[in-house]
């Protein structure tokens, strides 16, 4: 269906006008207009702004009005999708237009394209604005193209994102909650902006790198900090702007196939198994591929002379842990409600154990770890006999610590049922967080050592081959394997109890 | 002949910790007015949502038309109208733009003509240009009524349809619904306020915990139940129609003027076979009336407990 037919479409524009367009424009109009008459005021009398080019005003003047442009289409644009869909929800209009004969797909692009129109007339103001800046200032005009179809693409990922969050959560402002690991991941990735793969899918290291000038390349302290080169996956240079895209396009498409499916039944599980591991693999092997050409192969060998020693030795240790941060996130979104996977068995008839562990996330994560231990391999490859144990025990931890996660993420909904957040939560702080607390109360290293977190990350930051360290590792990881045969044992009990259990009739009146 | 437009065939629906729908199964046919009662919580809601395909049916099927709403989904949607017991309005539409949102998403054909029908069969033309929060509880409700006639569904699920309304908004929507059933419309209508059911309905299925207790016309649910109601009244020969009812096995008889009550076990049939045994012996019966046929009545004896 043609978006200008689309019923839902052409209702949010109505919904958007009829409250006023206006004003929102006139205030991008007039905070866009400050910004370019700075730019002519310089250009009128140069000695009145410390700029020491007009390139260099409009790059200021420009980056100024871009970063209004994110504010309104990003995160503007993210609050009123998922707030549109939420509202609409509660207010069964949702329902309504399902009941339609219009297919999943028209449902979800009117409300993606249609509830963020003012934000979008806003950000196309701003976006005019923004050239004019450009051509007075003589900047190429390839910065403007460049960082307007980031934006563009960006808005229309995070649009995907927001659409997702208003169908997922009951209150709209719970949709944040989508964005916080991204925000978090954000703080870790300007200390290595070229190897952190969260700065090419939110794409600031694109929109940068468009601003730097080509001849000061090599005024950067460190290659660790240079915003000017192409990054490297598996050492081949790719275009910033294309890896952004390629990774939004990528990861969109996902968003786009679950929030058709949220569309079409809302009662199927957010992500399929298969696109949980392809999601998860895709993040996985560009983000190790990123990084790849620090080692070359050859970890914990350097090759580039200029990485400073404490830069070379957290790299790994941190993407191993942002590593453990996705997978417990996809774990978390593929993980099955208990009461799903009942009424699958009572549905089927095979209210056994093998359908239980085909639906659980237990299965996936060991799918998971193939998936991570096959990505992180190739940083070894030319040094396995010297550094294979590091890479053993890395990813010995990522097996306890998915198995532990998807063990007790399904033990407490079994067990706790609408109370088991709370539960899992203080699991894994008594699991990953309190070792260290107590290492530091105690100054203790090998309490720290208890935690969940601790072998892997250990293992991947020393570049020494120290036997001793790795057998205390080893120690360590084989305790935390008890643990986890504990919560498996726990875990089949619940689930055996779960699917005895005879279904209960609604209750007497 | 009629034809069965809606069959639903051991539905079951599980939620957390409670199966809401257990094995039902009902068939409605071409026209047919059915009443679906229960307590509340008795699962009315929740088989009207898995019916048009809102709720997840954990086994079962169902059919409109023909088709299967776990195979054709897209067909079953354009020959069912779902009315929840809420009224779903876009506030900051009128009420024609809102029309015209599920016009076009239904594809109807000229659009602004049936929009037009629809709004005055739902008496809201006056009203075509308000805002949809401008409305009164009733007036949305009709409207959202309105929104459900607009594809000319063959079958029409309306969950509660006076819930929330005033006794006048309620007297209004009674009169569109029987000029549905006028028009021939096979409707399935859920409440639990039977009144607003009596005199509607040709059918009723009653539902308790989930499940359904009995089903079919009222006249073979007023017999199902057991003993009718009756009151007749005459205007002559007291005596003689006193001895024909007892001849005839009535029991609790009681004599209210020229007239009488009494309950009555015996089928249509018979009740009919008394009523000329009556007329032929001469007495001139001015009045019969039987409350088996009610739907009250019918619910009480059922066995369904918790009406509101």
């Amino acid at each position: 269906m043609n978006i200008t037919e689309n019923p839902i479409f052409l209702t949010q524009k109505r919904l958007t006008h009829r409250t006023g367009v206006l004003a929102a424009v006139l205030i991008a109009a007039l905070i866009g207009l400050s910004l370019l008459s700075g730019l002519i005021a310089y250009l009128a009398d140069p000695k009145a702004l410390t700029f020491r080019s007009p390139q260099e005003a409009g790059k200021v003047f420009y980056g100024w009005v871009i970063g209004v442009e994110i504010l309104v289409l990003i995160l503007g644009g993210f609050s009123k999708i998922s707030k549109v869909l939420a509202d609409d929800r509660k207010a069964g209009l949702w329902d309504s237009n399902r009941l339609t004969p219009l297919k999943p797909a028209a449902i979800v692009a009117g409300y993606w394209l249609g509830s963020a129109l003012r934000e979008i007339y806003m950000g196309a103001v701003l976006a005019g604005i923004g050239l004019v800046i450009v051509v007075l200032a003589k900047l190429p005009v390839m910065l403007w193209l460049g960082t307007q179809i980031l934006i563009l693409s960006t808005t229309l990922f995070f649009g995907l994102l927001a659409s997702l969050a208003g169908m997922a959560f009951q209150r709209p402002q719970s949709g944040i909650i989508l964005l916080l690991p991204l925000f978090f991941l954000q703080t870790f990735s300007f200390a290595f902006p070229k190897f952190t793969i969260i700065n090419f899918l939110l794409p600031i290291y694109g929109i940068v790198n468009l601003f730097q000038d080509p001849n000061q390349a090599a005024n950067d302290y460190n290659d660790f900090r240079n915003w000017s080169d192409w990054p490297g996956i598996f050492a081949l240079p790719v275009p910033p702007i294309l890896l952004s895209l390629g990774l939004q396009f990528v990861m969109g498409l996902f968003l786009w196939r679950v929030t058709v499916r949220k569309t079409a039944n809302p009662f199927q599980p957010l992500l399929l198994r298969w696109e949980a591991i392809a999601i998860f693999a895709l993040l996985v092997v560009v983000q190790q591929g990123l990084i790849w050409g620090i080692w070359h192969g050859r970890f914990p060998t350097v090759f580039a002379s200029d990485h400073k020693f404490y830069e070379r030795e957290s790299l790994l240790p941190i993407v191993h842990g942002g590593t453990i941060l996705v997978g417990v996130l996809i774990l978390a979104l593929a993980s099955p409600l208990p009461e799903r996977v009942r009424v699958e068995a009572l549905r089927t008839g095979l209210g056994n154990l093998r359908l239980v562990f085909s639906r659980s996330a237990v299965s996936l994560a060991l799918a998971l770890i193939a998936v991570a231990a096959a990505a992180s391999l190739p940083h070894f490859i030319f040094s396995f006999g010297h550094s294979g144990k590091a890479w053993a025990l890395a990813v010995g931890n990522l097996f306890v610590f998915f198995l532990m996660f998807s063990l007790l993420l399904e033990y407490c909904r079994l067990r706790f049922k609408r109370r088991a957040l709370g539960f899992v939560a203080l699991w894994l702080f008594v699991l990953c967080v309190l070792p260290f607390i107590l290492a530091g109360v105690f100054s203790s290293q090998a309490l720290a050592k208890l935690s969940f977190l601790a072998p892997g990350t250990v293992a991947l930051a020393g570049s020494g081959s120290d036997d001793l360290k790795y057998l205390y590792l080893v120690g360590w990881t084989f305790i935390h394997f008890c643990v986890v045969v504990l919560l498996f044992v726990a875990w089949r009990r619940q689930w055996k109890l779960l699917l005895a259990t005879p279904s209960p009739l609604a209750p007497a009146r | 002949m009629s034809h069965p437009v809606l069959t639903i065939e051991h539905l079951r629906v599980d939620f957390p910790e409670v199966v809401a729908v257990n094995d039902l199964s009902l068939i409605v046919e071409a026209g047919d007015v059915c009443g679906l009662i229960g307590p509340n919580g008795a699962g009315k809601t929740t088989t009207m949502r898995a019916v048009s395909g809102l709720q997840e049916c954990t086994r079962g099927s169902v059919k409109v038309d023909g088709y299967e709403l776990a195979r054709e989904p897209e067909e079953l949607k354009r020959r069912l109208g779902f009315m929840p017991d809420f009224c779903p309005v876009y506030d900051q539409l009128t009420a024609t733009e809102f029309l015209d949102h599920f016009a076009r998403a239904y594809d109807v054909p000229d659009r602004e003509k049936r929009i037009e029908g629809c709004l005055e069969l739902t008496w809201l033309t006056e009203k075509r240009d308000a805002l949809c929060e401008e409305l009164s509880r009733g007036m949305k409700q009709r409207l959202v009524l309105a929104k459900t006639l607009l594809p000319d569904p063959q079958v029409l699920l309306l969950d509660e349809p006076a819930s929330g309304l005033d006794p006048l908004g309620r007297i209004e929507l009674r009169k569109l619904l029987l000029h549905l059933r006028g028009l021939g419309k096979t409707v399935l209508i859920s409440s639990h306020i039977l009144t607003e059911l009596s005199g509607f309905c040709n059918k009723a299925a009653i539902m308790e915990r989930g499940k359904l207790v009995m089903s079919g016309t009222i006249a073979e649910l007023g017999q199902k139940t057991g003993r009718r109601q009756m009151s007749v009244k005459w205007r002559n020969a007291d005596d003689q129609a006193l001895q024909i009812l007892k001849g005839a096995g009535v029991k609790n008889l009681e004599t209210a003027g020229q007239g009488a009550t009494f309950e009555f076990d015996g089928d249509a049939d018979a009740l009919d076979g008394l009523l000329k045994t009556l007329v032929v012996e001469g007495v001139r019966v001015t009045e019969w009336r039987g409350s088996g046929d009610d739907l009250e009545q019918i619910f009480l004896q059922s066995g369904a407990k918790e009406l509101m």
